[in-house]
């Protein structure tokens, strides 16, 4: 039996398969198993992500935590070949439910990408505007304005760009850039951001800033981020799922989840033990 | 594997070994200089404190260069919070040790009452005792054998409690009156090495189990 893994101690809360997480969870997802053809990368995980929290998902290339993350806005099933069985329920309704439009989730989960892809033809206000006029058949512009501006502070990047909206946004720098992206996915106001490696390709200066922005970007949104920086993960998140693989070819799973001071002070798994202290390979 | 994290935090943990029997050191000196109403020795328990505080600093200094450094989590976390509170349980002891000394010098010349001097010695011998349970079990990470310093801190506790009873007793002119007064003092420093040896203890069992946890509740 696959026991439930969610951020509430298992001292706290009791039976397998019957756990919440502080009352309020955004995303369950239950007996999820994700191929790719006949392949199982990620087997049997289920997880509970609470609402306005940070989770963070680590664990060794190759266990996992970026197929699962992009199975929860159905961004999986892009690759051919690839398919997902179980539920992934956000407030409450499967995502991969027959009736529900694939499009529809990716607007309400939103996704950022290890390196920064703002639309390179694009200026900065149309890469953040870009979102909203591919989901809204008529919007005024001077309510586009307001999107633009909101979703570019609360990218903490306004202050930086308010001069040059028109400017290309490839010429902003690669932490300015992500957080042209981040602008980009909020502007649809989507209750979910996904993050894979948001910071993986930026300077320490630029790493910290979307730390800075995960914390604060986390009272509108419930953030799940995946990261190979383990202090990144103790630094910027509230819980932390870790994920892992017994061997080559084998499938990744959902170890431990836990509140994120518990996982790095005293993590209840071995395996967790050891990677969250280096003790691996 | 983390070598150097590994090889850091073996350092660290040899360098506490080593503060923890510099102390018992000074521990025995203090009690032979009370014994033997010997200044001389006094003084060099005094001057011996040196070595201690010399060798906390270089054990303070390990763990703040292994934490810029090796950012270490999860046990290795806990191991260097727990040498970081060992470390200055151990210096409390030596600096006991030094103020029993200081108390020595002050009494030279006094006739002692060798029936409360004689119970020092038995204090000091379980205190030594205490030192090396705790010392042993912190590096076998033995939480059953820390557990057990409870027992031993109390009979400390017990004979603190016996010696000032007899120091009350004992009366006597101001002079002998000040000596008590001094003698209580001692009986405390004594008292006060047990209750850091069980605090070293509580650390091995927050070190092995993540929670810490007082062995007995303070107020009692």
């Amino acid at each position: 039996m696959v026991s439930r893994a969610t951020a509430q101690p298992a001292s706290e809360k009791s039976t397998e398969n019957s756990m919440s997480v502080d009352g309020n969870s955004c995303i369950e997802v239950s007996d999820l198993n994700l191929y790719y053809g006949t392949f199982r990368a990620v087997a049997d995980v289920n997880m509970t992500i609470p609402r306005h929290k940070a989770t963070a998902l680590i664990g060794a290339s190759g266990c996992g935590k970026s197929t699962f993350l992009r199975s929860l806005n159905r961004m999986h099933e892009l690759v051919p070949g690839a398919r997902a069985e179980g539920t992934v329920e956000l407030d409450g309704e499967d995502v991969y439910a027959p009736t529900v439009d694939p499009v529809a989730v990716r607007r309400r989960v939103g996704m950022v990408f290890q390196a920064p892809n703002p639309f390179p033809t694009m200026s900065i206000y149309d890469n953040v505007a870009a979102g909203l006029k591919l989901n809204r058949s008529k919007i005024k512009k001077s309510d586009l304005d307001d999107v633009v501006e909101r979703s570019l502070r609360g990218a903490n990047l306004w202050e930086e760009v308010k001069d040059r909206l028109g400017k290309s946004g490839m010429g902003l720098s690669g932490g300015q850039q992500q957080r042209l992206c981040i602008a980009r996915a909020i502007a649809v106001e989507p209750e979910v951001l996904l993050m894979d490696e948001p910071a993986s390709a930026l300077d320490p200066i630029s790493t910290l800033a979307i730390e800075d922005l995960v914390q604060e970007l986390k009272q509108n949104y419930t953030i799940v981020i995946v990261t190979h920086n383990m202090q990144q993960a103790s630094r910027a998140s509230d819980i932390t799922g870790f994920f892992n693989i017994d061997g080559a070819g084998q499938p990744g799973r959902l170890i431990e989840m836990d509140r994120t001071d518990k996982i790095f002070t005293n993590p209840a798994n071995k395996a967790t033990e050891d990677y969250v202290s280096g003790r691996f390979g | 594997m983390r070598v150097t994290l590994q090889e850091d935090l073996d350092q660290l943990e040899a360098s506490l070994q080593e503060e923890g029997e510099l102390t018992r050191r000074a521990l025995r000196g203090a009690l032979n200089a009370l014994d033997q109403q010997d200044e001389e020795l006094a003084d060099e328990v005094i001057a011996f404190d040196d070595e201690v505080d010399a060798c906390y600093l270089r054990i303070e200094s390990g763990i703040q260069s292994l934490l810029a450094r090796q950012a270490p989590a999860a046990l290795d976390l806990r191991t260097v919070l727990a040498v970081l509170h060992v470390n200055l349980h151990l210096e409390r002891m030596a600096d006991y040790c030094v103020t029993v000394a200081k108390l020595t010098k002050l009494v030279a010349g006094v006739p002692p009452d060798q029936t409360i001097v004689d119970a020092f010695e038995e204090m000091g011998e379980r205190a030594e005792e205490m030192i090396r349970v705790a010392l042993e079990s912190f590096a076998a990470r033995d939480v059953e054998r820390a557990e057990s310093l409870v027992d031993l801190d109390e009979l400390i506790d017990r004979a603190n409690r016996r010696a000032v009873k007899q120091v009350i007793a004992s009366g006597g002119d101001e002079e002998r009156r000040e000596w008590g007064l001094r003698m209580i003092l001692v009986s405390r420093c004594l008292e006060r090495i047990g209750d850091h040896a069980v605090d070293i203890g509580e650390q091995t069992a927050f070190l092995v189990s993540g929670e810490f946890r007082e062995f007995t509740d303070a107020s009692h």
